[in-house]
């Protein structure tokens, strides 16, 4: 198994366009990174924290006397309100330039593009072995067909991990360059008290909800692309259901169907910002599902590609 | 023949969404020998040969291979075949040299050693290290005959081999699968369109039609033995050989008659005595296209599809 994995590691980085994701991945932070350090030393100010302090607070006050909000964003303007009085009161600064915690927030994002890149790897690697010819030599040796596809299932995570650690290694590098950490206390409010925030505690969970969604469009590209052969296709309709998975499950939110699909639990961020798709959903019933889901994915792309009599 | 088959096909048949590709096929293959596989296109050649490769699973009947079946025993079973099926597709952007490397990892008991040895037998030690992408249809072909030989198969299974290859390469090609099967007792199996290459390669050919085994014969040892004889007046000749009781046909300027090598000397005085003109007499060899043709009644696509 090992040698097979060896393999399809070789394969994957001859190919030009693993080289260009990955390329594009370190671009896609440092660019930025670069962008914002030079924003703000041309705009560095001399005003004291609590100047800003007073003047967002202002913001937000105009904010909540003159528009109508719903009362989720009223809920929120309040809490921020109170914590800005909370910091002129009790003097505890605010942070005025960015910090490397900032910026890896900020490229935690990318892991959008990790699931891209390992979502086209996941749908192009058994259906490009079809469309080249490549899949009869391959299948023509001593080695099982469930092998086989195992063996391209692991590469494909491997990929996806890779990507992964050079997405926070890459944000980590940029950010201690370019910025300082942070010095001063980031506040939040948690039932009606005001803590300080644990930056690293949510980072990390943050990365981790995202997860959901890239084990999940990672299976659902690989079996599609295994299914129908085709990474287009493949590729495609992974991409489709991330863009309007929402649109799909508010437009099935009157059936109670729309709990066991598995859009409507892929995104886990959903339990960090609170706003849940559909109403009475949890997060061990939103895993178990996505569990389900992903054993589905998985044996039907080994049942048609062990049954299936190669033609290509 | 005493020698244990190393392939048997024992009543293969595929049958794809109601269309019967492949009936009832029965086929032994020996160790040593060149086996040709000719068939009009469509006639199930290439299904054949994925059935007995595992790509494809037969709906009936079984394949067997150095005693194992294929389905029951597929990782043995495959272990002992090399397969080129069609053009050898090959990993374009890898070396060729990378190729073997990857269909190397996949054997057992392929060290690096025998790679080498592998890409000196088929001649491509000058440009093994350059991508596959680069190189010609021909050196594609002998690619692929290395990795078909990479784990020293004892079955060798060829779909249109010598395709892109050269005249030269062609010769080597035929003298080398000679070489393999006579030295290496390796059976050989080759399907192709170019019906002279396979009576230049084959000692024995399998003559598919509609998905029906329609003829298994030897080449190179017909029971009758045939002259053309080429002599005027053509009537005369009719009627002489009609009077001494030959069957004969009539062919272009002359005759095929149907005789034995003993009997020619007699005859040709025979003739000269009745003053008949004579300017040729040569053994008359059927060639394989003719037999082909023969057998399978002309140029038609067969009705089912072989896809």
């Amino acid at each position: 198994m090992l040698k097979l994995i060896q393999n399809e590691w070789m394969k994957l980085w001859h190919k030009n366009g693993t080289w260009m994701m990955l390329i594009f991945l370190v671009l896609f932070i440092i660019v930025p990174g670069g962008m914002m350090k030079y924003q703000e030393t041309k705009n560095a100010e001399n005003t004291t924290w609590q100047e800003v302090v007073q003047q967002q607070m202002n913001f937000y006050k105009d904010i909540l006397a003159s528009e109508e909000l719903s009362e989720a964003d009223i809920k929120s303007f309040e809490e921020k309100i109170a914590i800005f009085e909370y910091r002129l009161a009790n003097n505890v600064p605010i942070q005025l330039e960015t910090t490397v915690e900032d910026f890896m927030s900020f490229a935690s994002n990318w892991i959008m593009l990790v699931t891209l890149f390992t979502v086209i790897l996941a749908a192009s690697i058994v259906s490009s072995e079809f469309s080249t010819g490549t899949i009869k030599m391959l299948l023509t040796r001593p080695i099982s067909r469930a092998k086989v596809l195992t063996s391209k299932l692991i590469t494909v995570f491997l990929f996806g991990v890779l990507l992964l650690i050079v997405n926070i290694g890459v944000s980590a590098l940029t950010g201690f360059v370019l910025f300082d950490a942070t010095t001063n206390a980031e506040l939040e409010m948690v039932d009606g008290k005001i803590v300080e925030k644990a930056v690293w505690g949510d980072l990390a969970y943050s990365y981790l909800l995202a997860c959901g969604d890239f084990v999940m469009s990672t299976l659902f590209a690989f079996f599609i692309g295994s299914v129908f052969r085709s990474s287009s296709l493949a590729i495609g309709l992974t991409m489709f259901l991330s863009f309007m998975g929402q649109m799909i499950v508010s437009l099935l939110s009157k059936y109670e169907i729309v709990k066991y699909i598995w859009i409507t639990h892929s995104n886990l961020k959903q339990y960090e910002t609170g706003n849940l798709l559909v109403e009475g959903i949890t997060m061990p019933f939103s895993l178990t599902v996505l569990a389900i889901y992903a054993v589905i994915f998985t044996v039907i792309s080994y049942m048609s590609f062990m049954k299936r009599d190669v033609t290509a | 023949m005493n020698i244990q088959p190393i392939v048997q096909l024992q009543n293969l048949s595929k049958t794809i969404r109601g269309k019967q590709l492949i009936q009832q096929l029965n086929l032994d293959l020996y160790p040593g020998q060149i086996t040709g596989f000719l068939g009009p296109n469509g006639a199930g050649k290439t299904t054949t040969i994925r059935m007995m490769t595992g790509l494809m699973y037969p709906t009936e009947g079984k394949v067997i291979i150095d005693g194992q079946s294929l389905k029951e025993h597929y990782e043995e079973a495959i272990s002992k075949v090399g397969v080129i099926v069609e053009n050898p597709e090959m990993y374009k952007y890898l070396s060729g040299y990378k190729n073997l490397l990857h269909f190397a990892r996949m054997h057992k008991n392929v060290p690096k050693e025998r790679i080498d040895e592998v890409v000196q037998q088929v001649g491509l030690e000058k440009r093994i290290h350059e991508k596959v992408s680069t190189y010609s249809l021909g050196m594609r072909q002998r690619l692929g005959l290395a990795q078909a030989l990479l784990h020293r198969p004892k079955f060798l299974i060829l779909d249109e081999p010598t395709n892109g290859l050269d005249p030269a390469g062609i010769r080597e090609f035929r003298m080398y699968l000679r070489k393999i099967a006579d030295e290496e007792g390796v059976s050989v199996f080759v399907s192709s369109h170019m019906l002279s290459e396979i009576e230049l390669m084959c000692d024995r050919v399998a003559v598919i039609q509609n998905g029906q085994l329609i003829d298994i014969r030897d080449i190179h040892n017909e029971t009758t033995s045939l002259y053309y004889i080429e002599a005027t007046p053509s009537e005369d000749v009719a009627t002489h050989l009609q009077n001494l009781d030959y069957s004969f046909t009539v062919e272009n300027n002359g005759v095929v008659v149907e005789v034995n090598k003993e009997n020619i000397p007699a005859l040709i005085s025979q003739l000269v005595q009745d003053n008949i003109q004579l300017f040729a007499v040569q053994p008359h060899q059927k060639t394989l296209e003719d037999q082909f043709l023969e057998m399978t009644g002309g140029g038609q696509i067969a009705e089912a599809n072989s896809k």
